[in-house]
């Protein structure tokens, strides 16, 4: 908790003519850490992502990198930054000399092939058949994993990535996101990470943030339900947990599908509601409450058998319950607010 | 007509036979447009990049002359060449009148319009992540210029292919520079240009052969530059 | 790809740099016209030149009028030309010195087999009055050259102003021989030198569809002359170079070879250095 900040962004503000404009107040990555970014398409993750990887200058705010003010021309600094857009592109030379460029321009050329092999080989591509490959001769997934291995290579103290998954193939896919974690693991990069995939995302990120018309709206923590899946009666499924009690679901895309469930979408109760079989109302206790960025609301960890579900209440509801860590609770949501993720559908 | 026949014959007999006159044309030509092109590219591919990416006031207005010199006519630069290099003008000191060096400089003024514009239209139209992919994987400076133009290395080459075609044609520079000295600055198109005064048609066919064969190559290699573009 | 561009390149630095070695010797530069290049004169008489005095004749053949132009530029260091007039004049303003007339050719006039009119062995003067009245068809070069000089002298001799706004009067403003194939394609009469008719009479093969008509006059003579670009007024030129070819041209024995140059087993130039 206690990890120094790698990078503290203040006041940005960004606009584009007169329509949109991003605003963040302050934005940290702490060292080591690992931060998933969730946002509709124009939200202005893309840009907010950019200013982060001292790309796009911010029309006002400055950006602190290990506690030093970044002027966006500092060559040094920025250096320790690194970008893999959506769609990278490769330029027009060998595999090879697309994953070297970086070395190349910082004048490192130390046991440069060995090492233009070896993270070749950490995005699954051998380097005998691909490391003389040109630019053209790659399929999508092909380039994307080269452009990554291009960035890796750098070993940056940061690394952003927006949607690195969202046009590749599902092998490609799950290569890219075991590249990205050891990464982390091997070399203490920290990671920004905008993607769609929130069920991977939850998987590897310390924090979820959304954007939403250029604001962070907060910390989001997707609660993730792991499967298998049975059905019980027509459209209706259910989940049995370690200790009797019931998950209902609508139909699920297959027996094992996770299930991703809104903090917003549940509820907190002292008594067992009774009701309708199509809500859940699980029986379980409160393991954490957490104050959010935004002051607004609050996060409210609640353990259910083996599951940890987080819920999203305002401060004004968890006065009300009177609730504190070791309350015992029912958890209660719709079993239509579980949302299946549609990668798990082949 | 069958003198045009009986010229085709002799261009071949001429050709075959490694007639020294031919090959001194054809050399000269060779020498004079490679010097040109390599002079060209030179002072044209800097202000070609600089002019297609960057953005300044007055861009347009300077792609407007650059585009409008692409339609120089050979005459005015050789006459404003010769008035520059003649004994009587600011640069006669230099010597340069009748030699392949002043020949060369008069076809780089002629040809480096088209190596600017095409180059500044090649770097126009690359890639627009192209700057952002250099700056992240730590690019800087002048090695954001490399690799930029590394990046447009076909387009400016079918730039190069272009300007050098032009060199090998022109004729009007090459009479009035070069004064078409035999064994000296004669190239193939002021050499047809003389044969042809002279009656003799098959030189003139035969170094007209020459000439073609070096633009079909000229051009075969752009068309596989474009293929790879 | 690498490979390649550098090899390229080596060959093409190569290149240029055998350029200017192959011209290591004293060069004499001349700018001359372009019936003494289109005849095949001077590459016939350069060689002999070399081997008895070492230096080495470039030349640049245009009209006299260029010619002359690029003495007085200091272009060149000496001038081989046919325009008494102009020569005299050339002198007189202090742009050329020592002009040393060498050898001579003739002019003729030449038409179509038909001659429509009817000009076949008239004088020069008496020619050129009968085109006139007749209207009849003439190119002229117009260029300026030594001919066109030499024509334009004709007509004031004749008596008459040169008909320069006249609709029979074709002025092409190119070479003889294109000149001569203009008038061959609009049935014209022309002015040439007869150097140039011989080898356009040996490109049809001795049937061309014009013809003689007018030779012989005295009117007709078309002087040569070397004169020497003046060193006073351009200090680069080579005039001792200069002054060697002039003396040289002059030699009885040059004046032998010229005697025996011909084009097409006729003889072209008749020498007369020593005449008066």
């Amino acid at each position: 908790m206690a990890d120094p900040a790698l990078l503290r962004a203040e006041d940005v503000e960004f606009s584009y003519g007169d329509q949109f404009s991003l605003h963040v107040p302050e934005f940290i990555i702490p060292e080591r850490s690992v931060i998933g970014f969730v946002g509709p398409n124009g939200s202005g993750k893309s840009t907010f992502l950019r200013v982060l990887a001292f790309l796009v200058k911010p029309h006002k705010g400055s950006i602190f990198f290990s506690d030093d003010a970044v002027s966006f021309d500092n060559d040094e600094i920025t250096r320790h930054v690194t970008f893999l857009p959506q769609d990278p592109y490769l330029l027009k030379r060998s595999v090879f000399e697309n994953v070297a460029y970086g070395l190349r321009v910082r004048h490192d050329h130390k046991n440069l092939g060995e090492r233009v092999r070896g993270v070749l080989r950490q995005v699954g591509l051998s380097p005998d058949l691909f490391a003389e490959r040109q630019w053209h001769e790659l399929s999508g997934g092909e380039a994307q994993r080269v452009a990554l291995a291009s960035r890796l290579i750098l070993r940056p103290k940061l690394l952003i990535l927006d949607e690195p998954t969202a046009n590749v193939d599902r092998e490609s896919a799950l290569l890219i996101k075991d590249a990205i974690v050891l990464l982390r693991r091997e070399y203490d990069t920290a990671l920004v990470i905008a993607s769609h995939d929130i069920l991977w995302l939850s998987g590897v990120a310390e924090r979820i943030d959304k954007m939403v018309q250029g604001r962070i709206a907060g910390y989001v923590s997707e609660n993730v339900l792991p499967g298998p899946w049975s059905r019980k009666s027509g459209e209706l499924w259910s989940r049995m947990l370690p200790d009797g009690q019931v998950v209902r679901a609508t139909a699920p895309p297959s027996e094992n599908a996770s299930a991703l469930l809104s903090p917003r979408d549940i509820i907190l109760s002292l008594k067992d509601p009774e009701g309708l079989s199509a809500r859940n109302a699980l029986r379980g206790h409160v393991t954490a409450i957490a104050m959010e960025e935004t002051r607004e609301s609050l996060t409210v960890t609640a353990t259910v058998s083996n599951l940890s579900l987080h819920c999203r209440l305002t401060v004004q509801a968890v006065r009300e319950l009177g609730i504190l860590p070791g309350s015992s609770v029912f958890v209660i949501f719709k079993a239509t607010s579980l949302r299946w993720n549609e990668r798990d559908s082949s | 007509m069958d003198y045009l026949i009986s010229g085709f014959i002799g261009a071949f007999k001429l050709l075959l036979s490694g007639d020294a006159e031919t090959y001194s044309a054809v050399i000269t030509t060779i020498a004079i447009s490679s010097l040109s092109i390599v002079l060209s590219l030179i002072a044209g591919i800097p202000f070609g990049f600089l002019l297609g990416y960057f953005n300044f006031a007055g861009k347009r207005q300077v792609r407007a002359v650059v585009d409008t010199l692409l339609a120089l006519p050979t005459v005015v630069v050789g006459l404003l060449v010769y008035a520059f290099i003649s004994r009587r003008g600011p640069l006669g000191e230099l010597g340069l009148l009748f030699t392949i060096l002043g020949v060369a400089l008069a076809q780089t003024i002629l040809i480096t319009p088209i190596v600017v514009s095409l180059t500044a239209t090649a770097v126009e139209s690359l890639d627009k992540r192209l700057g952002m992919t250099l700056a992240t994987l730590g690019a800087r400076g002048g090695q954001l210029a490399i690799a930029t133009i590394l990046e447009a290395r076909y387009a400016v080459l079918i730039a190069a292919v272009t300007a050098y075609g032009r060199a090998i044609s022109e004729v009007g520079i090459s009479m009035m520079i070069g004064g078409n000295i035999k064994w000296h600055t004669r190239t193939i198109t002021t050499a047809i240009a003389l044969e042809t005064g002279k009656g003799e048609f098959s030189m003139g066919i035969a170094l007209g052969i020459i000439l073609l064969s070096l633009a079909l190559i000229a051009n075969s290699l752009l068309i596989g530059l474009k293929r790879r573009n | 790809m690498k490979k390649t561009m550098r090899v390229l390149s080596v060959c093409i630095m190569a290149l240029i740099l055998a350029m200017p070695m192959a011209s290591s010797a004293e060069v004499l530069r001349m700018a001359t016209t372009t019936s003494t290049d289109n005849t095949g004169l001077l590459d016939y008489l350069a060689p002999t030149f070399k081997a008895q005095t070492g230096i080495e004749l470039q030349w640049v053949s245009v009209g006299t009028g260029k010619a002359l132009e690029l003495g007085k530029n200091c272009d060149v260091d000496v001038l081989l030309v046919h325009a008494p007039s102009a020569e005299i004049k050339y002198v007189t303003e202090g742009y050329g010195v020592d002009r040393t007339q060498v050898m001579f050719n003739d002019f003729v006039f030449i038409g179509p087999k038909t001659d429509p009119a009817g000009i076949k062995g008239m004088s020069a003067s008496e020619a050129l009055k009968t085109i006139g009245m007749k209207k009849g068809l003439f190119a002229s070069r117009a260029d300026k050259s030594g001919t066109h000089v030499a024509e334009s002298g004709l007509w004031k001799t004749a008596g008459l102003a040169v008909p320069d706004k006249e609709q029979w009067y074709i002025q092409t403003g190119q070479g003889m021989l294109n000149t001569i194939n203009i008038a061959a394609e609009r049935n014209a009469y022309t002015f040439t030198d007869r150097g140039t008719f011989i080898k356009y009479e040996a490109n049809w093969k001795g049937n061309p569809p014009l013809v003689i008509l007018v030779e012989g006059d005295k009117l007709l003579r078309n002087q040569y002359s070397v004169i020497l670009v003046n060193p006073k007024r351009c200090s680069n030129v080579k005039n001792e170079l200069a002054n060697k070819f002039r003396v040289w041209m002059a030699l009885p024995s040059t004046q032998k070879e010229i005697a025996a140059f011909t084009l097409m087993g006729k003889q072209l130039f008749i020498p007369n250095a020593h005449e008066k």
